[in-house]
């Protein structure tokens, strides 16, 4: 178990209150679909968006383990669990490839706007053709002079309505190849980039997402995030920090979830004795803490191999494939647990369920996770 | 064994079981022929890394790295160099 010290449990704490205070208007924004700008502000002057990153940068030069801690806390804390998405989308999906793959200049150039949150990042991958299986993306990117021109269009954008800046995957190779694909740095402003309007959706509707259209969209080949054709590396090492930040974010509700169904299960009566000495209820809000165990120990383990250096490819796909699950789950049974008040849009216990299935789709679906962990054996 | 030979059977064992391992020549393009795709490629780093002990996420990695056995071995040469993984 990890002995956290002060210093970390402090900037919890303060992630915690943050979270609190996004949250309260959770469920008027879950019904319109409104993404929290207040929030944003706030979480700005925290600092937390800059938390992994250099403080050369603006960033607070945290180390994995404590950035992970302290997005548990707000995810503990939050009851808006769209906004969370949101920020975690923003911190992986524009600063953690530029951290790693960045060249000095455009480290320089966009990584204090990713700290401080004055640029909202966004990543662009999926196609309308090309979801799980993203090494088929049409979108291409050619060479004309010292630009690249990119073409074609992306299906779910994640923070796509109000972001500033998006990290766009795009075909240079031949199509399949694992040299196909390069990551490019395009700026809102660009001109032929068109943003689509905020799709509607089942869950996680206080993060915005839409379509994203390049109509020979111009990208200097400066803006290259690593090397050309190094685009499914580039994905890869941004899919681990997406696994693990925006997944420890679902463990702090789940523990939020866990301790609110327990004490309703012991307060709540009928036929004369608390709903929770029934075993059949009872074994529920068991599923639910192994649920919570375990995801904290795939999680945090997980994230210790990586900071080893260890290979995680096949930790990190059963770490994404049992924590979203677990989720999900935990979010069905909580709904059970409150009966009739759990289905009932008010109480707000219903919203995780539909946030939670998003967690089996994005980040590579529940059963593209399986199939990972067989190629890693050597199957199929 | 050489460290050429070594990687040589690594590929063949994981990625082109029908052939034998003298059959593989060493500027055989893995990547064009699709002996190596996407998936393969994050084995065959994952495996260099904890076998050479290599600081591969401290290196700009490419797939051209990666392109033929004798580019495989180039670039465990040259992270070696940069020092072992700590
Ligand atoms: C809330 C949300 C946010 C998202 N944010 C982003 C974002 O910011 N950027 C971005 O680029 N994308 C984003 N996505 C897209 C997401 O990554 C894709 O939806 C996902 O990769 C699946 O692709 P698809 O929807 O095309 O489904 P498909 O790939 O068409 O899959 C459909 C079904 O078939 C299954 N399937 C497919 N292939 C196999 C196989 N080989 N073996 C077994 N089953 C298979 C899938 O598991 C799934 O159940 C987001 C999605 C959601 C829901």
């Amino acid at each position: 178990m990890i002995g956290w010290t002060d210093e970390q449990r402090t900037l919890r704490a303060a992630a915690a209150e943050l979270g609190a205070a996004v949250g309260k208007d959770h469920l008027e924004r879950d019904a319109t679909g409104e993404f929290s700008r207040d929030g944003w502000a706030l979480v700005r002057e925290s600092g937390l968006l800059g938390l992994p990153f250099g403080t050369e940068y603006g960033g607070l030069g945290a180390d994995l383990l404590t950035t992970m801690y302290v997005l548990e806390g707000l995810g503990e804390a939050c009851r808006d669990g769209g906004f969370p998405f949101s920020v975690t989308t923003h911190v992986v999906s524009t600063g953690v490839p530029l951290h790693r793959f960045g060249s000095a200049e455009l480290k320089a150039r966009y990584l204090p706007g990713v700290c401080s949150g004055s640029a909202i990042g966004a990543h662009a991958i999926s196609e309308p053709d090309a979801g799980s299986d993203m090494m088929a993306m049409r979108t291409t990117a050619v060479l004309d002079g010292d630009d690249y021109v990119l073409t074609g269009s992306k299906s779910f954008v994640s923070n796509g309505p109000i972001a500033d800046t998006y990290l766009v995957y795009a075909r240079t190779g031949k199509a399949g190849a694992p040299d196909a694909i390069t990551t490019f740095l395009v700026e809102r402003d660009s001109p032929g980039l068109h943003v689509g309007q905020p799709m509607g959706k089942m869950g996680l509707k206080t993060s915005p997402l839409s379509e994203l259209f390049l109509d020979g969209v111009r990208v200097p080949a400066t803006r290259v995030v690593g090397k050309v054709g190094a685009g499914f590396l580039v994905l890869d090492h941004v899919m681990k920090w997406e696994i693990l930040l925006s997944f420890v974010v679902n463990l702090g509700e789940m523990e939020h979830r866990l301790r609110e169904s327990v004490r309703y299960a012991r307060t709540r009566k009928q036929f004369g004795a608390p709903i929770g000495s029934n075993q059949s209820v009872s074994n529920k809000l068991v599923d639910m803490r192994i649920g919570v165990e375990t995801s904290r120990k795939w999680l945090y383990d997980t994230a210790e191999k990586l900071v080893a250096r260890k290979n995680v490819t096949t930790d990190i796909a059963i770490t994404k494939l049992v924590v979203s699950e677990a989720n999900l789950a935990s979010a069905l049974a909580a709904v059970q647990v409150f009966g009739g008040y759990g289905y009932m849009t008010e109480y707000g216990v219903e919203k995780d369920v539909r946030n939670a299935v998003a967690g089996t789709i994005y980040s590579g679906t529940t059963e593209i996770q399986r199939q990972r962990v067989a190629a890693m054996m050597g199957l199929g | 064994m050489s460290r050429i030979d070594e990687i040589t059977r690594y590929v063949v064992a994981e990625f082109a079981p029908d052939i034998r391992a003298d059959e593989l020549d060493a500027d055989y393009d893995l990547l064009d022929n699709g002996v190596v795709d996407s998936l393969g490629l994050l084995r065959l780093i994952g495996w260099l890394g904890e076998r050479y002990d290599l600081p591969v996420d401290d290196i700009d990695l490419a797939p051209e790295q990666f392109r033929s056995v004798r580019a495989v071995d180039a670039f465990v040469e040259s992270a070696l160099v940069k020092g072992p993984a700590l």
